[in-house]
């Protein structure tokens, strides 16, 4: 892992990465962008394991305490990170179109008092009312594939080989190796598809 | 040019909008491009309250004698909102990301009025014998929250504090106080999601 360069080549939003965001070796990162939203504090909030592509539609909105951990040789179409917590992507898991993988059913970008970049105009009033935001854990394995509009909700768990297929809100644990369809998902195969 | 920064993140000059616009004090909409679809021509069509917070994936899409009303302290993360007529949106409400909310149908579901229709709707086709706009307003009650990707249909009326859970197609009324989830949206069964 090295530190990231502080801005794309090919960016057309010309604000420079977050110090805390850490990109691997070959990696493909759409936009600074993705980061607009980012508040989180933590000195790493957000690693990109090496020959990871992270693609246009991403958008990392983290908490103060979000961290959002990326493996090797994943790709990730457009996935929305809404978290205070940590979510944790294995490695060569496939992450497809609008995706989002939060905290709760009603996640928010951050946007209180003094969160986010200083230089981003986030609105500098009181979050909604609403219950404190949850600071889920959302773990997912190597080599799971997360189809289309598919919505994970913390705290969940998805084994290592599973499938959730298009538009399944997932919350929970998933057994590793198993197909998980449908709103609220459930297990629809418990074994691997036929070749 | 460079890319502007301030129209990306709500730093703007608001006062671009015009008369489409009235907005409260304190309100903050992160791009204008979310108002790029808005053709009414009321003024003003959308009505946005003190502290209202509208991200940048949110669409204010607005036949021409539409209106949008948001209660104050609302957050609209990232909506679709399509309206013929009237969406009202009350105060303290969420909306997550990924929704839509719909007042209208926007084309007919007769075929034969359909077909006729999509001819009209053509890119230069004659919009005029388009079929009239059903609309049936949709409103949303002081404090519900909308999760995410859920879809809210014509004529549904949401009650104050009701929650949507994630992926929800809201065909009907949902009470106040009230939690509904999947396709079509039922009454939750004891969680809360």
């Amino acid at each position: 892992m090295t530190a990231a360069a502080p801005t794309l080549a090919h960016d057309w939003y010309p604000r420079p990465l977050p110090p805390n965001v850490q990109l691997g070796e070959r990696t493909f990162l759409h936009s600074a962008h993705a980061f607009v939203h980012c508040a989180s504090r933590r000195p790493v909030a957000v690693a990109v394991g090496d020959d990871s592509g992270v693609y246009h539609g991403c958008h990392f909105d983290l908490g103060p305490e979000g961290v959002v951990r990326i493996g090797r040789f994943c790709t990730v179409v457009g996935a929305v990170f809404a978290t205070s917590g940590t979510v944790r992507v294995g490695d060569h898991t496939f992450i497809a179109h609008e995706v989002l993988i939060a905290d709760d059913a009603c996640a928010v970008p951050p946007g209180g008092p003094g969160e986010g970049d200083p230089d981003h105009a986030l609105p500098d009033i009181d979050a909604p009312a609403r219950a404190p935001r949850l600071r889920a854990r959302i773990d997912i394995g190597a080599d799971v594939w997360i189809g289309a509009r598919a919505t994970i909700l913390g705290p969940a768990r998805i084994g290592a080989g599973a499938i959730v297929a298009a538009g399944a809100v997932v919350t929970g644990d998933v057994p590793a190796g198993s197909t998980v369809a449908g709103n609220p998902a459930r297990v629809v195969r418990r074994g691997p598809w036929p070749a | 040019m460079a890319y502007d920064v301030g129209r990306a993140t709500g730093d703007w000059d608001y006062g671009e909008l015009g008369a489409m616009v009235a907005l409260g004090a304190g309100a903050w909409i992160e791009r204008p491009e979310c108002f790029e679809r808005c053709r009414s021509t009321r003024t003003p069509a959308v009505v946005l309250g003190d502290d209202v917070r509208v991200f940048g994936w949110t669409t204010f899409n607005l036949e021409p004698g539409a209106r949008v009303t948001v209660g104050a302290g609302t957050t609209l993360v990232g909506a679709v909102i399509m309206a013929a007529e009237q969406v009202d949106i009350g105060a303290d409400v969420t909306v997550s990301y990924g929704v839509t909310i719909a007042d209208c149908d926007f084309h007919p579901t007769d075929p034969a009025a359909r077909h006729r229709d999509a001819e009209a709707s053509a890119p230069h086709g004659d919009a005029t014998r388009r079929a009239p706009l059903v609309a049936r307003p949709v409103r949303i009650g002081d404090g519900a929250w909308i999760g995410i990707g859920a879809i809210v249909l014509k004529g549904v009326q949401i009650g104050a504090g009701a929650r949507i859970g994630a992926g929800a197609v809201v065909t009907r009324d949902v009470p106040a106080g009230a939690t509904v989830s999947g396709n079509p949206a039922r009454p939750a069964d004891g969680e809360e999601r």
